[in-house]
């Protein structure tokens, strides 16, 4: 027993020895959220769509601010009001050496549009937004009109990475992938290995058209636990965490070992009222529902937003991390409207607006929101009702894994049926990921009103529904010129956040702990990805 | 009908010998202690920490012995919402202590009524009966609660539901075996011969017959649903996160165990650890001196 026991000593400890590491440079990530497929069209969660990065490519990349770069295409241009011509990127080839070439965009694009089968959020509704058609004029260019002129084209042809032809015919969805069959890619990492819930592997691509890979293997280790996550850290079990837990974020900072970056993310957190005429989690002092419902009175919503000390959010529960808000893009992005402050703490106030509007003696709401899915969202819904309860607003919270709160959201109610979903909460707390870094499709999603055919609000989940907001928004997605656009957008916005369409509470901010020995370059996006990482000697 | 009782019904001598213990004595002071705690509890705690207007976030993660800006002493600190760690756990307490006796109860009654038809009527109806036990009792407890806990929700009366799905199966299996023996003794041959009526004879012989042995095992599980029911919390499922009881304070606190905020789940767990100990000392010491065979 002893003599075994010593053995295994030794081997591990030839096994942990720096000799031995050198021969392969690799980074290991631990993760919050595992990716659940390698097909990249198979959701657009970022736990999925980050680790699928490193594999397959779009025609637009993202740079750090989510600005669309030259991807697996070298230059864009509108040649008339609704064609664009893409020019693509020419040497580059497939993990598997074939070359890459229009037809595999084709074959993308065509596989989206068909449909794929079973996957719970396709991206192909980038590809519906304005009536896109595709024809491949030669090998290296590509035409995509659209029913009317396109402004955003590159933003949209950025979420939509791009699969080979050769190796994904009538492969099955997301299986296929899974085993590394179809998961050819002409990014810098390669599939190696996929084990749900224990790792995910990528290896170096040498031939990768931007240049030789900065690490031989990453390793991506899912770790749910916020403090498990970060213990996996502290001990060396990875080098690097995304969603470092905010409450250990001095102590890691104070740590020669460790060090944090930092950057504001595209994501707002906000809460969405519903304006049903009558909501089921509304009710007044003996729990009759009420009517109308009272979120539909503008100073009701005011006086919620009011009585949210953002500030006791960002201290108290964020560490300090969180950008609090009234915007609904962050700083810096196309469409941030300077004027528009976050609404200071003023619960007088809000009191006041409630007695004006004839609530007085308050009411009684619950609270929905997820408590898996955003930076401690659990904790925000319970600070949230503790100051809504203070004002007169009983509040009660129901906080939910994100899967059945995201179904419950989208399409709770029994009403719903296929092409017209009814969300079922009457005020819930979600979050909206400007991901393009332009608010046209933020405007259009969160605020226009709800239509499924033409995709107006497929993310205003409270049917907030305003002519004024509607006009601009569907002008601003007709509009070429930047300037006469931004302009529009910043009406719409402001109309539309005066009005407390919903209440934004703040941005997050996006942070990762790692190894003193690496950088890294954050991205708004809040993606985890290793061509980021650099190590410093 | 006492002389038909008196066969192992307890003694006057037992509590005597109950109290020989000291280990059983601390326990039940312990447990009482927490009873009385549990009951009065409005009148004790500080803050109702569920009433949110009472607590305000400005005031978390506090350490034992803060005090609020407005004065007011926190002896056990906050935890991360503001919320008073004393209070919390006084009516965290409160909820484990309804929890696990009043599933228990329900447990008790469902399993005994099912228990002792099975034995009494035998033939197919103890198959049938004990087969449905056989079942559940393959199953794990906790997966069973926790796939019950997905569909039904959240709530203090669902908890209690889902305990009493997990735990009657034991109450019969155990009133079945020891009915068994009983159903078979001279006195219930005596009942029967007087033509007495069925439920009469179930109720109010064999039944008497069993309660040391059905004490002792609802004592026991007792225990267990509490800790049962801190295992469904502490996975964020029973109840909402705005009413904490005692698994759901410690899962808070767990996050916070890292940054040295240890009173959030080290106290809970405290508490937690000695109303199950004291549960269970005190059903150890009751099967010693009550003699039942388990």
């Amino acid at each position: 027993m002893n003599y075994r026991m010593s053995w295994l000593l030794a081997a591990s400890i030839a096994i942990a020895s720096p000799t031995f590491a050198l021969a392969q440079d690799v980074l290991t990530i631990g993760v919050r959220s595992e990716a659940a497929s390698m097909d990249p069209h198979w959701t657009q969660l970022s736990g999925d769509t980050q680790v699928q990065e490193h594999i397959f490519e779009r025609l637009v990349g993202l740079s750090p601010t989510s600005q669309p770069i030259p991807g697996l295409a070298v230059s864009w241009a509108p040649i008339d009001e609704t064609t664009w011509e893409f020019k693509l990127r020419e040497g580059v080839k497939w993990h598997d050496g074939e070359d890459f070439t229009a037809d595999d965009v084709i074959f993308t694009y065509d596989r989206l549009r068909a449909g794929v089968s079973g996957a719970p959020a396709s991206p192909a509704f980038q590809l519906e937004k304005g009536g896109k058609q595709w024809t491949k004029v030669d090998d290296f260019t590509l035409r995509i009109t659209t029913e009317g002129p396109y402004p955003t084209m590159a933003e949209d042809l950025a979420m939509l990475p791009i699969i080979a032809e050769h190796a994904a015919s009538g492969v099955e969805p997301s299986v296929d992938f899974n085993t590394g069959q179809a998961a050819i890619g002409t990014g810098p990492y390669m599939f190696e290995e996929y084990s749900p819930g224990s790792q995910i592997t990528v290896k170096k691509f040498a031939d990768y058209w931007g240049g030789e890979p900065h690490w031989d293997q990453v390793v991506f280790r899912p770790v749910g636990q916020d403090s498990a996550r970060l213990a996996a850290l502290l001990n060396g079990d990875v080098d690097m965490i995304d969603y470092p837990p905010t409450i250990d974020i001095p102590q890691l900072l104070e740590d020669p070992n460790f060090v944090v970056s930092t950057i504001p993310a595209d994501r707002l957190i906000y809460i969405i009222p519903g304006y049903k005429h009558i909501e089921p989690f509304i009710t007044d002092a003996e729990g009759n529902p009420m009517v109308p419902n009272p979120l539909r009175d503008w100073r009701v919503r005011k006086a919620l937003s009011l009585s949210i000390n953002r500030d006791a959010i960002r201290d108290r529960i964020m560490g300090g991390a969180s950008l609090p808000a009234k915007n609904i893009v962050p700083p810096g992005f196309f469409g941030y409207v300077e004027g528009l402050e976050a609404d200071a703490y003023d619960p007088e106030q809000a009191q006041a607006l409630l007695a004006q509007a004839g609530y007085g003696d308050g009411f009684n709401v619950t609270l929905h929101g997820p408590n898996d899915r955003y930076i401690n969202d659990a904790r925000i819904l319970e600070a949230i009702a503790q100051m809504w309860s203070r004002v007169g607003v009983t509040t009660e919270v129901d906080a939910m894994p994100r899967n059945v709160f995201f179904s419950r959201l989208i399409r709770g109610d029994e009403l719903s049926m296929p092409g017209f979903d009814v969300p079922e909460f009457s005020i819930a707390l979600t979050g909206w990921g400007t991901v393009a870094g332009e608010a046209t499709y933020t405007v259009s999603g969160t605020l226009e009103t709800y239509n499924a055919v033409t995709g107006g609000g497929n993310g205003n989940f409270g049917r907030y529904s305003n002519t004024e907001v509607d006009a601009r928004s569907v002008l601003a997605k007709r509009t070429i010129d930047n300037d006469t656009r931004r302009a529009i957008l910043e009406e719409a916005i402001t109309i539309g956040m005066e009005d407390y369409a919903y209440i934004p509470v703040h941005f997050q901010v996006n942070q990762w702990g790692m190894k003193a020995s690496l950088t890294h370059e954050p991205r708004t996006n809040e993606r985890t990805r290793a061509m980021d990482v650099r190590r410093v000697e | 009908m006492s002389g038909t009782v008196a066969h192992t019904a307890p003694a006057p001598g037992v509590w005597r010998e109950f109290f020989r213990s000291p280990a059983a004595i601390v326990a039940l002071a312990t447990f009482s202690g927490f009873c009385l705690v549990a009951l009065f509890a409005p009148w004790i705690a500080p803050q109702n920490p569920y009433d949110l207007a009472q607590v305000d976030i400005m005031d978390s993660l506090l350490p034992p012995g803060s005090e609020s800006w407005t004065g007011a002493p926190y002896h056990l600190g906050t935890d991360g919402q503001g919320r008073d760690m004393l209070s919390a756990m006084i009516y965290g307490i409160r909820i484990s202590l309804l929890v696990g006796l009043v599933s228990g109860v329900i447990a008790l009654a469902v399993g005994t009524v099912v228990g002792l038809v099975a034995a009494y009527r035998g033939g197919w109806v103890d198959t049938i009966l004990m087969r449905i036990v056989d079942l559940q009792l393959s199953f794990p407890t906790i997966l069973v609660a926790l796939i019950l806990l997905v569909i039904l929700g959240r709530g203090v009366d669902k908890i209690i539901f889902a305990l009493v799905v997990v735990q009657w199966a034991y109450f019969a299996r155990t009133v079945r075996g020891v009915a068994l023996v009983e159903s078979v003794r001279e006195y219930v041959d005596a009942a029967k011969g007087l033509r007495l009526g069925h439920l009469r004879i179930l109720f109010g012989h064999i039944l008497p017959n069993c309660l040391p042995t059905m004490l002792v095992v609802a004592t026991m599980q007792m225990a267990a649903a509490i800790s049962l029911e801190a295992t469904l919390s502490f996975l964020g499922l029973g109840l909402p996160p705005t009413r904490p009881s005692l698994g759901l304070l410690i899962a808070n606190g767990f996050d916070y165990l890292q940054s040295g905020r240890y009173w959030i789940s080290v106290l809970p767990g405290l508490v937690l650890l000695a109303i199950i100990v004291s549960a269970n000392v005190l059903g150890d010491r009751m099967r010693d001196t009550l003699n039942p065979h388990l």
